[in-house]
C-alpha cells in the first residue's frame, strides 16, 4: 500500500454513440500522494478536462466512463448513479475554470458557502453561517464578515474565485480538482490564487490536481506533471525534471514553443503539423506525424507506456525512443 | 499617399532581401495623441476608460501594448482602427489628421485583427467569398483577377490555395487566425493592430502566429501594433513597449529598457507575477496586493497607489505625469520614484 490518497488507472472514457463513437481518453492513470499535487498538462483534446469530470462522475450525457478505477484513500468510486455522488460528498471537490457560472447569482456569497456545511455536514444555521465567514478568511478574503452580504456581481474575478475554492474547500475534501481555475483571471491576480493554492495545500494537506494549458502556471502549483496528447498520458514525472529534460517529444515540442518572458536564447518554435481530430488518430504513436525523432516503426505500433530506470524518481514515457528526445 | 491599387505590397514581398538589421525609419507613420474615451455608466456617470494616452508606431515597427483586463487597452485599439471616436485626442496617418469619419482610403490603412477566431469570422462565408468580396469591394481587383489575388493571400499567411473553398467551421483556430490575418492584408493596411491574437490559440501554435506576424511586418513593412496582457508576447516580438494602468499609460519605451530596467513599480509587478518556465532570475517575487480598481472608482493621485509597494502620502495626492526616466532619456514613466533604482 503506498500513500496515494487518489489513484487512477486504465481511465477509458468514449463520446457519442453508435458509428461516431469515439475515445476521448485512452488508459489514463496516474497517483496523487496525500497532500501532493499533480499537474495535467495538455491542449485543446488532449483529454485533460474530460479526465477531471470524470473522476468528479460530472460527464455530460453522451459521454461515458467505458473502464478504468478511481480510487480514492484505496476504495474504488462508482462512475454513474447517486451512488457516485454520494461516494464523493465531501471528500473530492471541483474548482472550474469561469468562476462567475460556478455561482448563484440570485444568492449571497455567504448562502452559498453557509449550503455545503448545512446540508452536507449537518450544522446548525449559525454555525453554518460562521463557517462561511471562516472559510472566506481562510482563502484570503478580505473584510469576510461583510463579504459573505455580497451578490456575485459585486466580486472582481480574483474574489470570485477565491469564493468558489471556499466552496470546494468547505467540506473538507482529501482532493482538490482544479480545471484551469486562473485562465480567466489576470496575471497579478492569478498569481495571488496559485500562491493560495499552494498555501491550502500545506496548510490543510488536500490534494490537489491541476489541469492546464500552460506550463509555466503548472510548474508554479505541480510537484508531479503528467502531460497529455490526444487522450492519452504521455509523459509523468517530477515536474521539475520533465520540465528540464523531457523524455517525450510532445514535451520537448511543448516546451519549445512556449511564449516563455525569458526564452530570449531561441525564438519560439511551433510544433509542424496540427492537433489530430480525435476520431481519427494516427496510427501507432499518434504523435509520431509530427514527431522529428520518429523511425518507420513509430507509426505501427503503439509504443505503449514505460517507465525509465535507475529506480528512485519515477519517470515515464510513451515514446519508444527518449533516449533520442532526451539527448536533444 | 500610396494607396493606388499600382505596385501592390504583395510585390514587394516576393523581393527578398531585407537586410537583417531592421534599421527603424524615423517618420512615424500611425500618431495617437491624447487620446481620452469614457463610456455612459448610468445614473448620470461616466466611466473613463482611457486617459490622455499617446502612441506612435513606424512603417516595420511593433508597438505591444500590454496591461491587465480594464486597463483601456483594447479600447486604444478601436480608436486607432477607427472603430470608436474618441472624446478628445486625434489620431493621424502619415502626418493626415484621421476624422470622425474615416474615408474608405483610411478605413483600408489602419486594420484590425481580432482575439478570437471563432467569432470574427463568419461561418456562412467561405474563404474565398470573405476576401473576393473585400478585394472587389475596394476594387483592388475584379473578375479574374481576383483569384489570383486570393491565393497569393493564402501563400502570404502560409495555407494552400484549397482552404479558399473552406467555411471557417473546417478549420482549426490557427487556421482560422491565419485566415483573419490574411482578411486584414486584403486590403493592403498600413498598420495592422492585432488585439490578443493568439490568447484564444493552442500553446503549440501560437508560436506559429507570432512568427507570421514579425515575417509580414519584415516583409510588408507594415506598422503593427500588438495587444496582449502577456508580457512574455510582447517581448518576443515588440520594439517599444507600452504600459497601461486604468486607462493610463504609465510607462512606455524600448522594450529592452522595459524588460530589464523596469521604472514603474506596475512594470515591476507585472514582470514578477507572470509565470515562467524557469525561476526568475532574482527570486525576489513583488505579490501585488487587491486587484485594479473599478474605473468608475478611480483613486486619487496615482491610480496605481492602492496597491504599490512604494506609495507614499505624496502618491495619495499627487498624479506623477508621464516624464522621461532617467532624465533625457525616450522612455517614460509615470510615478513619482522614477529615478529609484528597486
Amino acid at each position: 500500500m503506498s500513500t496515494a490518497v487518489l489513484r487512477v488507472s486504465d481511465l477509458t472514457v468514449s463520446v457519442g454513440r453508435g458509428e461516431r463513437r469515439f475515445v476521448a481518453v485512452r488508459d489514463v492513470g496516474f497517483e496523487v500522494p496525500a497532500g501532493g499535487s499533480l499537474g495535467v498538462v495538455g491542449e485543446s483534446g488532449s483529454g485533460k478536462s474530460l479526465t477531471l469530470r470524470a473522476l468528479m462522475a460530472l460527464l455530460p450525457r453522451g459521454v461515458r466512463a467505458e473502464r478504468g478505477v478511481v480510487e480514492l484513500a484505496g476504495e474504488p468510486l462508482p462512475f454513474t448513479g447517486p451512488a457516485a455522488r454520494r461516494a464523493r460528498r465531501g471528500r473530492l471537490a471541483m474548482v472550474f475554470q469561469d468562476p462567475l457560472s460556478g455561482l448563484d447569482p440570485v444568492y449571497t456569497v455567504g448562502d452559498q458557502l453557509a449550503e455545503v456545511p448545512r446540508r452536507v455536514l449537518g450544522a446548525s444555521a449559525g454555525a453554518s453561517r460562521r463557517r462561511a465567514v471562516e472559510l472566506l478568511r481562510m482563502v484570503g478574503m478580505p473584510d469576510p464578515e461583510r463579504r459573505a452580504h455580497a451578490f456575485p456581481h459585486q466580486l472582481s474575478g480574483g474574489m470570485r474565485q477565491r469564493v468558489l475554492i471556499a466552496m470546494a474547500l468547505a467540506s473538507e475534501p482529501k482532493v482538490l480538482l482544479c480545471d484551469e481555475p486562473t485562465t480567466a483571471l489576470d496575471v497579478t491576480v492569478q498569481a495571488q490564487v496559485l500562491e493560495l493554492l499552494d498555501d491550502l495545500r500545506r496548510r490543510l494537506g488536500v490534494a490537489v490536481v491541476f489541469v492546464s494549458h500552460d506550463l509555466a502556471v503548472v510548474r508554479q502549483v505541480a510537484d508531479e506533471l503528467a502531460v497529455m496528447y490526444t487522450g492519452r498520458v504521455v509523459e509523468t514525472g517530477p515536474a521539475n525534471e520533465v520540465l528540464s529534460n523531457p523524455a517525450h517529444p510532445y514535451t520537448l515540442g511543448l516546451l519549445e514553443a512556449v511564449v516563455d518572458l525569458d526564452g530570449t536564447a531561441h525564438a519560439p518554435r511551433a510544433i509542424p503539423g496540427a492537433l489530430p481530430d480525435l476520431a481519427h488518430v494516427p496510427s501507432g504513436c499518434p504523435f509520431h506525424p509530427r514527431c522529428r525523432f520518429a523511425s518507420e516503426d513509430c507509426a505501427l505500433s503503439d509504443p505503449g507506456f514505460r517507465y525509465l530506470g535507475d529506480g528512485g524518481a519515477e519517470r515515464g514515457t510513451a515514446c519508444k525512443y527518449p533516449e533520442r528526445v532526451m539527448a536533444g | 499617399m500610396s494607396l493606388e491599387v499600382g505596385p501592390s505590397l504583395y510585390e514587394v514581398a516576393a523581393t527578398p532581401g531585407r537586410p537583417p538589421e531592421r534599421d527603424r525609419p524615423a517618420l512615424p507613420l500611425l500618431v495617437a495623441e491624447g487620446l481620452c474615451v469614457s463610456f455612459p455608466a448610468g445614473r448620470g456617470q461616466r466611466l473613463t476608460a482611457v486617459e490622455d494616452v499617446s502612441l506612435s508606431v513606424s512603417a516595420g515597427e511593433t508597438v505591444g501594448i500590454v496591461g491587465e483586463s480594464g486597463s483601456g487597452k483594447s479600447t486604444v485599439a478601436r480608436c486607432l482602427a477607427g472603430l470608436l471616436r474618441p472624446d478628445s485626442g486625434t489620431v493621424s496617418l502619415r502626418g493626415e489628421l484621421l476624422g470622425a469619419r474615416r474615408t474608405r482610403e483610411q478605413h483600408r490603412a489602419v486594420q484590425l485583427v481580432f482575439q478570437d477566431p471563432y467569432s470574427s469570422l463568419n461561418p456562412r462565408l467561405s474563404v474565398r467569398s470573405v476576401l473576393g468580396e473585400l478585394l472587389v469591394f475596394h476594387g483592388l481587383a475584379k473578375g479574374e483577377a481576383v483569384e489570383p489575388r486570393c491565393r497569393e493571400l493564402m501563400a502570404l499567411v502560409g495555407l494552400p490555395a484549397d482552404a479558399l473553398d473552406g467555411y471557417p467551421s473546417s478549420f482549426s483556430g490557427g487556421q482560422r487566425q491565419r485566415i483573419a490575418i490574411a482578411r486584414a492584408l486584403a486590403v493592403q493596411p498600413q498598420v495592422v493592430v492585432a488585439d490578443e491574437p493568439i490568447s484564444s490559440l493552442d500553446v503549440s501554435v501560437q508560436a506559429a502566429i507570432l512568427a507570421l506576424f514579425a515575417d509580414l511586418r519584415d516583409r510588408l513593412g507594415i506598422g503593427m501594433v500588438l495587444i496582449s496582457h502577456n508580457l512574455a508576447v510582447v517581448r518576443n516580438i515588440c520594439d517599444r513597449a507600452a504600459v497601461m494602468y486604468l486607462g493610463r499609460v504609465v510607462e512606455v519605451g524600448e522594450r529592452e529598457e522595459i524588460f530589464t530596467d523596469p521604472r514603474h513599480p506596475y512594470t515591476r509587478a507585472l514582470l514578477a507575477a507572470a509565470p515562467r518556465l524557469r525561476p526568475g532570475p532574482d527570486g525576489v517575487a513583488v505579490r501585488l496586493r487587491g486587484e485594479p480598481p473599478s474605473p468608475t472608482a478611480r483613486p486619487t493621485g496615482c491610480e496605481f497607489h492602492p496597491r504599490c509597494p512604494r506609495a507614499e502620502p505624496l502618491c495619495t495626492v499627487e498624479r506623477p505625469e508621464l516624464l522621461p526616466a532617467p532624465p533625457g532619456s525616450s522612455r517614460l514613466a509615470a510615478c513619482h520614484f522614477r529615478d529609484e533604482k528597486p
